[in-house]
């Protein structure tokens, strides 16, 4: 494995994309829109779709459908903020129509590849495009942690801070999308939209502090991402499903532990609160 | 100083506040009483600026404001953060920043003054009601605000929190801070200069109220 370029190409990107994903993903998380995810994989399809029919750049198109996507999210958030999850459904429905739609002129085979990505096959192109990506949501996510952390424990007092709220959300969402539709083309749809959300899925689940959340929800999708990949190589399955069945397993074994654990603790305490009252 | 000269808001399908006129000189403890959906917190976002008014304008002067606003504690449960760390949160703004000594200073003392310092390093989902509303009033102090603007902050506070908030914003007012606070308890208010009911979208002097026998308000 280590003596293929394209092996140790694609381990760095999914590496990258295992730094990047948490960082563009928690906000959403945290805004309780992690389904908005779904919401830009989709359309990233239906770009995808839209470039094999017009014979145009795929990665292009998709990063265009995305962004077109994020303002439509944007707008709809804005007008009925109180249905913002609504707005999430309208353009997933809207992207997967026109996928489907689209798909029909298309060679079915290479939209198909899209669904779980071609990570053995990266450009230089997208090589650096996901350097640059991860970088930028690096310092942006080093330099404005504060900032961040405020807006999204409370977005109207952050307001009143005078921190530009609006600003970090639509950074943050410009973030998520370029993201997904980098990672649509590189590692898959389906693995992008769901490895946004499963690394702070899991990393809440210790219920610790925002720092350690973020730190412990990098290791384990950086852990994910290379362990899936080489598990692939090795298996000869798809890598971008051997990611995400690998990231739902262990997601599912430590919620599993945790709530043994969790349930031997209380036990032990009133175990211990019952012989304490005795002996008194 | 904030006025709201004949102040309206209005959402598409209910008028919230109608033609209210209101001014809070600095350094004044101004308290707002009134049943819920009474438009309060309407109120209290306007005179933030956090909404525009759809009729009429709402004047301040720039100064240092700290909001507690009206959240349940369902809305943290959720959210990863410690004690500490949601403290420190009030000493951020637009700038950027980063850890500092002087900051750990100051979030430490404001963890002591508050009784919060065994808490510390807890996740806020392990607090009581109480002990996350006192946290939220710690974030707001710890800048040194010149005006406290308060939403129901008393929402699911124990006894001990309560006192521990009205004594906090009692010896504010005696520092010259000024207070904007909407509370359910008019006991809280025997400090303010001044009281006001909104009901039905409409500003009423405490004084007026009495008169009119609408309220029966025990300070």
């Amino acid at each position: 494995m280590w003596n293929s370029e394209f092996m140790i190409v694609a381990l760095i990107v999914s590496l990258l994309f295992g730094l990047l994903m948490p960082l563009a993903g928690g906000p959403a998380v945290y805004k309780r829109l992690s389904s908005s995810g779904d919401a830009l994989s989709h359309s990233a399809l239906a770009g995808v779709a839209i470039g094999l029919a017009a014979g145009l750049n795929t990665l292009w198109t998709s990063l265009a459908a995305c962004f077109v996507s994020l303002l439509l999210l944007e707008l709809i958030r804005s007008r009925f903020s109180k249905y913002a999850e609504v707005g999430v459904s309208v353009v997933f429905a809207l992207a997967v129509g026109l996928a489907g739609i689209l798909s029909s002129y298309t060679n079915a085979s290479s939209f198909d590849s899209y669904l779980f990505g071609s990570v053995l096959l990266v450009s230089k192109e997208e090589l650096y495009l996901t350097i640059v990506l991860t970088v930028v949501a690096l310092l942006f996510t080093i330099f404005f942690t504060p900032q961040i952390f405020a807006s999204l424990y409370s977005p109207s007092e952050s307001r009143v801070a005078k921190i530009p709220t609006r600003i970090l959300n639509f950074v943050e969402d410009l973030l998520l999308a370029l993201t997904i539709a980098l990672g649509s083309k590189i590692v898959g749809s389906l693995v992008v939209s769901s490895m946004v959300v499963l690394p702070t899925a899991m990393a809440l689940q210790l219920k610790k502090g925002y720092k350690v959340t973020l730190v412990v929800s990098e290791i384990f999708s950086v852990l994910m991402m290379g362990s899936g990949l080489i598990l692939s190589y090795y298996a000869d399955w798809k890598p971008g499903a051997t990611i995400v069945t690998l990231a739902v397993i262990v997601l599912l074994l430590f919620v599993g532990g945790r709530a043994i654990y969790e349930r031997i603790v209380m036990k032990q305490r009133s175990k211990k609160e019952e012989t304490a009252s005795l002996e008194k | 100083m904030i006025e709201f000269d004949h102040v309206s808001f209005s959402f598409p399908d209910k008028n919230v506040l109608e033609d209210i006129s209101f001014r809070m000189e600095d350094g004044e403890f101004v308290g707002i009483l009134g049943p819920n959906g009474g438009g309060k917190s309407t109120f209290l976002r306007l005179a933030l600026g956090l909404l525009k008014p759809s009729k009429g304008k709402v004047i301040w002067k720039e100064r240092k404001i700290s909001y507690i606003a009206q959240t349940t504690s369902m809305a943290d449960a959720s959210f990863p953060a410690t004690v500490e760390e949601i403290v420190s949160l009030g000493l951020v703004d637009s700038h950027l920043s980063f850890p500092s000594k002087e900051k750990k200073a100051k979030v430490k003392e404001m963890l002591e003054r508050l009784n919060l310092t065994s808490l510390r390093g807890k996740n806020i989902q392990e607090l009581s009601g109480g002990q996350q509303q006192r946290v939220k009033v710690a974030k707001a102090l710890i800048g040194s605000p010149s005006l406290l603007v308060l939403d129901e902050p008393d929402a699911g506070m124990d006894e001990e929190s309560h006192e521990c908030l009205v004594t906090q914003i009692n010896s504010l007012k005696d520092n010259g801070v000024g207070i904007l606070f909407v509370s359910h308890h008019p006991e809280d208010l025997k400090k303010a200069d001044h009281i006001y009911f909104i009901e039905d979208g409409k500003i009423l002097t405490y004084e007026k109220e009495i008169s009119r026998g609408h309220h029966h308000v025990e300070l």
